[in-house]
């Protein structure tokens, strides 16, 4: 069966002034995608997304919505939902009346307008405001409004723009769920961009990268955690530890890398393949290297090493682990159960080949 | 091809409209015909020496001067005091004397000149510098507090008891921080109360004696009489004076904030 | 510590001369407006309104042109302050400065360029007549149209800074929100824009009608000895007349009769949906 495609980016650029903030971005969406823009700030996440809403119009390259050619359509004519990181409700208008205003626009009937205004209000968990204004509410139920108020006229797409970030740590968790549960719900087609890798990870069917205006990788979430394509993504997406240095043995489909600073390191080939005597990078994440209090020699895919400080953060303890001439950090859950493990204790760093990452190293840094 | 922004056409007739007296004033005073004409016919600057031969506008503008600079000098001291005082110490009734303060902005300046006309007759100043002083501090007091509070609402105390533990008296105090920092505010109430007492003619109007008049209404009284570019070039004159002190007053404060519209919200 | 001694010594400077140069001679004033002929008390100045037709039809003329005022000042102004909060930091610096600069230049001054401007021999009439568009010159001075011009150049900023301020309050997405829900540009800014800086309007609007009721200069030069407006009968009351009672009387009218009209207008646009949005 073929694939229902639901919006289509082809090769779209967006120059401000001569600054390129989109570089040749393609994408196809899937109806019912639950799809993150996720970068730093400034990597064109936010352009594009105007660009399919339709405030602001690409240089080039053609973008599709259900098929039409959306190029030159005003945003009013778009027939999406979008979802401000403001709220940006209407101050003077009642909650009700804020819901009502694209039925109004559409010219719906007053009985159907109320009947739909309080479905989707039941929907958000809100039963109870419509009379209210916004400023009577919280930040969390006024974001919960404006996420009604861009359903209620069943958009073909729905545009989250940042829909979290001014909400405090617990909120944005709450409405995290919430929104799983809404797209689980409904199951409209979304656009979230985000500059919060947690968020992103834990909503996306998939995550597309970018970074300078340009996609860095488009995948799932595990994809994108466990098989970035670049040393950025796998360095936005978590804390890592960064090795430099040489690859001694290429064979089939592993490989071996010795370290500036000492570590004899075994990996498997990457996508993009090395040779030996390249220059390489290497990454392996905190929470894959394991310590232990045994005293072992030096060898492949372990080190040797003195711990340095320890910070307890409830879940898990982050160390930092002086070994060779390198500073490791490892997350440890429950430190406590390594004996006599304190700062100041020899250790013993070790982690699985599949969990190290080798990327040929960039430019000719020292 | 963009498309002609009709609010940017609008704005930009507004601005010349605004603006239209100085731009036919300016060049009709160089006129080298006998009477008011726009286009002006010919260049000369007979008008600026006829200017010379008029005592009576010659001593309204040294007068206007003396008592712009002497309004605003006292003030600019006054005002900065009591705003300083007001802000620091609140108590119940602070909020009183604060608004009565700034009554004088609310009152038409028509009621303020016929009231002290009858008042000061009565005292037996009126027609002398002071009466005309005191009328324009009362109407200028008003800026330099408000200007003086709005400069405190964002100074900060802990700076002033850095200040003090690091060894400095009060004195040195006030002196090395509070007053740099409040300088932009405290400035720019002394020019505005000089442009204030150098434009005002309605308070004016009911205080002057005939011989000692300020140059605004030396201007205004002529104007009644006869129409010549002479008119034109005194007006130059003070147009360009005054411009000197609202450059300060931007380069010093930024009129935007001067009038309160300071916000940068995007 | 007792906090009111010294304020009340940093501040008693400033509340001697506001107590001297305008409560005490207002006080004054106001005792004198009840005082007749024969130097008693009456009423007689104040009846004045109710029986003398000729001070009813000059307050009346009054309130005209204060009206012309404030719709000419807002028709101009809102244009103005829409492109301000559009504009970029810089441009909207620009449009300030040339905005608020001539206030700050005497309106004596202002007012003569607007006399060289319409005047029977003015730059317009000349114009018109040379591009054989009229032909005798129109009057554009001396009369409430001279007058409205006149106070309309004085009292634009005002309306235009009152306007801009509330415009620059509102957030910007909210027009966004607007469009992505279906909303023309104009749609949008007849249900969200236009709404939203209402409290702007009514402020703008409350302002330049009481600074053009009690505007007298701009009347002197520009209406000349036919629009006489309540101001100026003040003053000729006060300084040729020497009928100093009845000068103070018409000049607390006219106080009183704007504060009664500003507030009625509060009080009609003020309702309770109003408030609800717009109260702090």
């Amino acid at each position: 069966m073929e694939k229902m495609i639901d919006v289509e980016l082809r090769n779209i650029q967006k120059k401000f002034q001569n600054n390129i903030v989109v570089h040749d971005f393609s994408l196809q969406i899937e109806k019912g995608e639950f799809i993150s823009f996720l970068g730093p700030s400034g990597c064109g996440k936010t352009t594009t997304l105007n660009m399919i809403a339709g405030f602001l119009e690409p240089d080039e390259g053609d973008l599709l919505i259900k098929g039409k050619r959306m190029n030159g359509v005003p945003p009013y004519k778009r027939e999406l939902g979008m979802v401000f990181q403001t709220y940006s409700l209407f101050p003077h208008m009642t909650v009700a009346e804020n819901i009502a205003y694209g039925l109004k626009l559409r010219k719906q009937s007053k009985a159907e307008m109320q009947e739909r205004v309080q479905r989707v209000l039941d929907l958000v968990k809100l039963p109870n405001v419509a009379d209210r204004y916004p400023k009577q509410l919280s930040g969390g139920q006024r974001q919960r409004i404006a996420i009604a108020r861009a359903l209620v006229i069943e958009p073909s797409l729905l545009l989250l723009d940042e829909p979290l970030s001014n909400l405090d740590a617990k909120l944005r968790e709450e409405l995290r769920d919430e929104l799983k549960r809404l797209h689980q719900e409904i199951g409209v087609t979304t656009i979230f961009v985000t500059h919060d890798q947690e968020e992103a990870l834990s909503l996306s069917d998939r995550i597309v990268v970018l970074n300078h205006g340009s996609v860095e990788q488009i995948g799932t979430p595990t994809e994108i955690y466990h098989n970035p394509a670049s040393e950025f993504v796998h360095t936005f997406i978590g804390k890592t530890n960064r090795l430099h240095g040489v690859v001694t043995k290429v064979e089939g489909n592993r490989m071996k890398v010795q370290t500036d600073k000492g570590f004899v390191v075994s990996a498997l080939q990457p996508a993009k393949a090395v040779q030996e005597g390249q220059r390489v990078t290497v990454f392996i994440r905190p929470e894959k290297i394991v310590l232990s209090a045994e005293t072992a020699p030096a060898g492949v895919n372990q080190a040797n090493g003195q711990l340095m400080m320890t910070s307890f953060l409830g879940a898990f303890t982050e160390c930092q682990v002086q070994a060779g001439g390198e500073i490791l950090d490892v997350k440890v859950q429950m430190l406590e159960k390594l004996a006599g493990v304190t700062p100041g204790s020899s250790v013993l760093c070790q982690w699985h080949e599949e969990d190290v990452l080798v990327m040929p190293a960039e430019g000719d840094r020292l | 091809m963009k498309k002609i922004n009709i609010l940017a056409v609008i704005t930009w007739i507004v601005l010349i409209l605004v603006n239209l007296p100085f731009l036919v004033i300016i060049p009709s005073s160089f006129t080298a015909a006998g009477f008011l004409s726009f286009p002006p016919e010919g260049f000369s600057w007979q008008w600026y020496t006829m200017i010379l031969e008029r005592p009576e506008f010659i001593d309204s503008l040294i007068f206007s001067l003396e008592l712009a600079a002497v309004t605003a000098v006292l003030a600019t001291i006054l005002g900065t005091l009591a705003a300083m005082a007001l802000h620091r110490y609140k108590f119940r009734g602070s909020g009183i004397i604060n608004s009565l303060l700034l009554s004088p902005l609310t009152v038409p300046s028509l009621i303020i000149g016929i009231s002290a006309l009858l008042f000061f007759t009565k005292i037996g100043i009126a027609g002398t510098f002071t009466g005309l002083l005191l009328a324009h501090a009362l109407i200028s007091i008003p800026y330099v507090v408000r200007l003086v509070l709005t400069g405190l609402s964002t100074f900060d105390y802990t700076l002033e008891k850095a200040g003090f533990m690091l060894g400095a008296n009060p004195l040195r105090v006030f002196w090395d921080i509070t007053l740099p920092l409040l300088r932009p505010a405290i400035v720019s109430g002394m020019i505005f109360s000089f442009l204030t007492s150098f434009d005002n003619v309605t308070v004016s109007l009911f205080l002057v004696a005939p011989d000692t008049t300020t140059l605004p209404l030396a201007i205004f009284s002529y104007m009644q009489e006869t129409l010549d570019p002479l008119v034109a070039s005194i007006s130059t004159v003070v147009i360009l004076l005054s411009l000197v002190f609202i450059i300060l007053l931007e380069k010093v404060y930024g009129l935007e904030r001067l009038f309160g519209l300071n916000s940068q919200s995007h | 510590m007792n906090k009111r001694l010294p304020v009340l010594l940093l501040t008693a400077p400033s509340m001697i001369i506001l107590l001297g140069v305008f409560l005490l001679p207002m006080l004054l004033m106001f005792l004198l407006s009840f005082e007749n002929a024969q130097e008693s008390f009456s009423f007689e100045n104040y009846l004045l309104f109710v029986q003398d037709p000729f001070y009813v039809e000059i307050l009346w003329r009054t309130i005209r042109v204060s009206l012309w005022t404030v719709l000419t000042t807002l028709v101009l102004a809102f244009p103005v302050a829409m492109y301000m909060a559009q504009a970029t930091g810089k441009m909207r610096g620009i449009i300030t400065m040339l905005i608020l600069a001539p206030h700050l230049i005497s309106v004596v001054i202002r007012n003569f360029g607007w006399v060289v401007v319409l005047g029977e021999g003015g730059w317009i009439n000349q114009m018109l007549l040379s591009l054989g568009i009229i032909d005798e010159p129109l009057r554009l001075l001396y009369n409430e149209l001279g007058v409205v011009i006149g106070l309309t150049d004085s009292f634009i900023a005002y309306m235009v800074l009152a306007i801009a301020t509330s415009l620059y309050a509102i957030d910007p997405s909210l027009s966004k929100a607007a469009s992505i829900l279906g909303a023309s540009r104009v749609r949008t800014f007849f249900t969200v824009t236009l709404p939203l800086c209402v409290p702007g309007i009514f402020a703008g609007v409350t302002l330049v009608f009481s600074l053009s009721m009690s505007a007298f200069v701009t009347p002197a030069l520009m209406g000349g000895t036919s629009v006489k407006v309540l101001p100026v009968i003040a003053y000729e009351q006060i300084m040729s007349t020497l009928n100093w009672p009845l000068g103070a009387a018409l000049a607390f009218l006219l106080l009183g009769s704007t504060i009664l009209l500003v507030s009625a207008f509060t009080k009609i646009v003020e309702t309770k949906r109003y408030k609800e949005v717009f109260a702090s």
